[in-house]
């Protein structure tokens, strides 16, 4: 398994809300590797892939944010067209039904990344293995 | 082993009760007759002389006294005795309007003082324990009232006032408090602090909390009762009729008896002014019948409840209160609906979230809207829309089983909600601005 962990912050949906949450990253020097956000009317969903995990956690919490930390699926795939939706395919055959998606900077110009949020890790680990999907672990995003 | 402060009155035959409110009453009635102008013309007015009161059966025929009296007699118009007999000023909050200042002698402050001490006996407490003050000091009746009682119990004092929390929970493990007397807010707010410091229940040593000057709810009696590992006691009372220490709960925690050699309650129908009998919901009414300074009779309150002699298993006879389901001046009428903000406090304790939370009502195109802000509890949040947005939902859906009308339910940051020291303020009503 090469599950990455991603840290989900809830933001509510106010001037200044997201960037109190990012300064408290700034001034810790943790650096976001891949990020989302989801909104809705009163609050967003701030999701990171970061450097250090641990920390991050720990500095959020301190400060009274609400956190989850989730398994995800990371992937790089060649940046061509067709290649996501070979990727969903995949999965969609394996009835492995995705939450969301994101996509970030991947190691090279080549390459794209992408985080995926599914139902079963696990069956997507082995259906992505199965067809020579690269996956990527938190080592290899931290390092990116 | 049940305690008493005063055997003799808290367990009292509802004859020999009867017969000192009787007694009590006539003298009452001719002391303010005598010695208050504003009475003098209210009761004339009303037809009605001292004569014509014989005892409490005759209570229905005295005029009534409202705030706005108050407000208007301000400040020495229903004082009864000259001031170089007084020796104390109290004041309300002021935070419905102007503030109302209340005078004590010292048989006054002594009888006050004695009804918290039936309080904190009621609650368990004797001369061994130490008992931690964090109302506030000062005008506010709450730190005064309590502490003069803990005095006559003869209990070790900790005259802490409101605030500074660090503070509060360092003396309280390092000098041993057993007892804790504040708002209910604030008790869940030392509760919430102390389990912020790493601390549990069993690095205190508090046995009991004496809680009340606001309204709470049998949910938030539980949630304190298990954050700080303790026994909490409802203490209802007014500035006006002299502080907290007019009713107590006791050990069977079900309502509050109402001390009633003092003050006798009366429920009416708060449109007619009708008196209701026992059992029925109105609007609570006392009249002091022992103070000397400032003897409100037939004081309206606008506290909404129900009294029951029911025989009680403290074996005190003394008349028991309901916690006030709110004040008539705390009900918010949305679309035509009574809302408490205690039902919507219910709901939030039930579904798992802190009691804070802010209430906003506003309208919009003639439409009366509710808008609950309510702090997310960290344990559940996920990081999918679809699972917060169906949080959102379903504490929606339970309000609006709990108050028959639709609010919009708005999840924020946990702790983003300002934490009272004091009376907490749950409700922001903007109609007011557009009218």
């Amino acid at each position: 398994m090469s599950n990455v962990r991603q840290i989900s912050v809830f933001v509510e949906n106010k001037p200044n809300k997201l960037a109190e949450a990012m300064k408290l990253l700034k001034n810790s020097k943790i650096n976001i590797r891949a990020m989302a956000l989801a909104d809705t009317k009163d609050f967003g969903i701030l999701r990171l892939i970061v450097n250090d995990t641990e920390k991050t956690v720990d500095i959020l919490k301190d400060a009274s944010y609400a956190v989850t930390v989730t398994e995800i699926v990371a992937i790089s795939i060649p940046d061509s067209p067709g290649q996501l939706s070979r990727v969903l395919d995949i999965l969609g055959e394996k009835g492995v039904n995705l939450e969301y998606l994101y996509a970030f900077i991947g190691k090279s110009d080549k390459s794209v990344s992408f985080v995926i949020r599914v139902d079963d890790n696990d069956n997507a680990y082995a259906a992505l293995t199965e067809a020579g999907i690269i996956q990527l672990t938190e080592n290899d995003i931290a390092e990116m | 082993m049940e305690k008493y402060w005063n055997k003799e009155i808290e367990c009292a035959s509802r004859e020999d009760m009867k017969k000192l409110q009787d007694e009590r009453l006539v003298a009452q009635v001719k002391h303010v007759y005598e010695n208050v102008k504003y009475y003098r013309d209210l009761m004339d007015e009303k037809g009605v002389k001292p004569e014509d009161i014989k005892g409490t059966d005759d209570l229905y025929k005295l005029p009534f006294l409202s705030k706005a009296d108050l407000r208007e007699a301000y400040p020495y118009g229903l004082l009864a005795k000259p001031l170089n007999e007084c020796v104390r000023i109290q004041s309300t909050s002021g935070t419905t309007g102007k503030r109302v200042v209340a005078f004590y002698t010292q048989n006054d402050v002594d009888m006050w003082e004695d009804c918290c001490a039936r309080a904190i006996t009621a609650a368990g407490g004797t001369s061994d324990d130490v008992v931690q003050v964090a109302y506030g000091y000062g005008l506010f009746t709450g730190g005064a009232g309590l502490h003069g009682g803990s005095h006559k119990v003869g209990s070790l004092t900790l005259p802490m006032s409101s605030g500074n929390t660090d503070r509060q929970i360092q003396f309280m493990r390092d000098l041993g408090a057993t007892i804790l007397c504040c708002t209910p807010s604030y008790a869940a707010y030392i509760g919430e602090t102390l389990h912020e410091m790493g601390l549990t229940p069993d690095d205190i040593q508090l046995k009991a909390g004496i809680f009340g000057a606001e309204p709470w709810t049998e949910e938030m009696r539980r949630s304190i009762e298990k954050s700080l590992g303790i026994k909490a006691y409802d203490i209802y009372g007014l500035t006006e009729s002299s502080g907290p220490g007019v009713a107590f709960e006791c050990s069977e925690q079900s309502g509050m008896h109402i001390n009633e050699d003092n003050f006798i309650p009366e429920i009416i129908d708060p449109e007619t002014g009708e008196v209701l009998p026992e059992g029925e919901v109105g609007e609570l009414v006392f009249s002091s019948i022992t103070k000397e300074a400032f003897p409100l009779l037939r004081y309206r309150t606008r506290d909404l409840c129900v009294l029951s002699r029911k025989k009680c298993s403290c074996g005190r006879t003394l008349i028991k209160m309901a916690k006030p389901m709110g004040r008539s001046d705390d009900m918010l009428i949305i679309r035509g609906v009574n809302v408490f903000p205690s039902q919507i406090e219910t709901v939030l304790i039930e579904q798992g979230y802190s009691p804070n939370y802010l209430i906003e009502v506003d309208r919009v195109n003639n439409t009366d809207t509710l808008d609950v802000s309510v702090e997310m509890n960290p344990d559940q949040f996920s990081d999918k829309v679809k699972d917060m947005q169906k949080l959102e939902r379903d504490l929606a859906e339970a309000m609006k089983t709990m108050l028959g009308i639709n609010p919009k339910v708005h999840l924020v940051s946990p702790k983003s909600i300002t934490r009272s020291e004091g009376k907490a303020v749950r409700v922001i009503d903007r109609r007011k601005l557009h009218d």
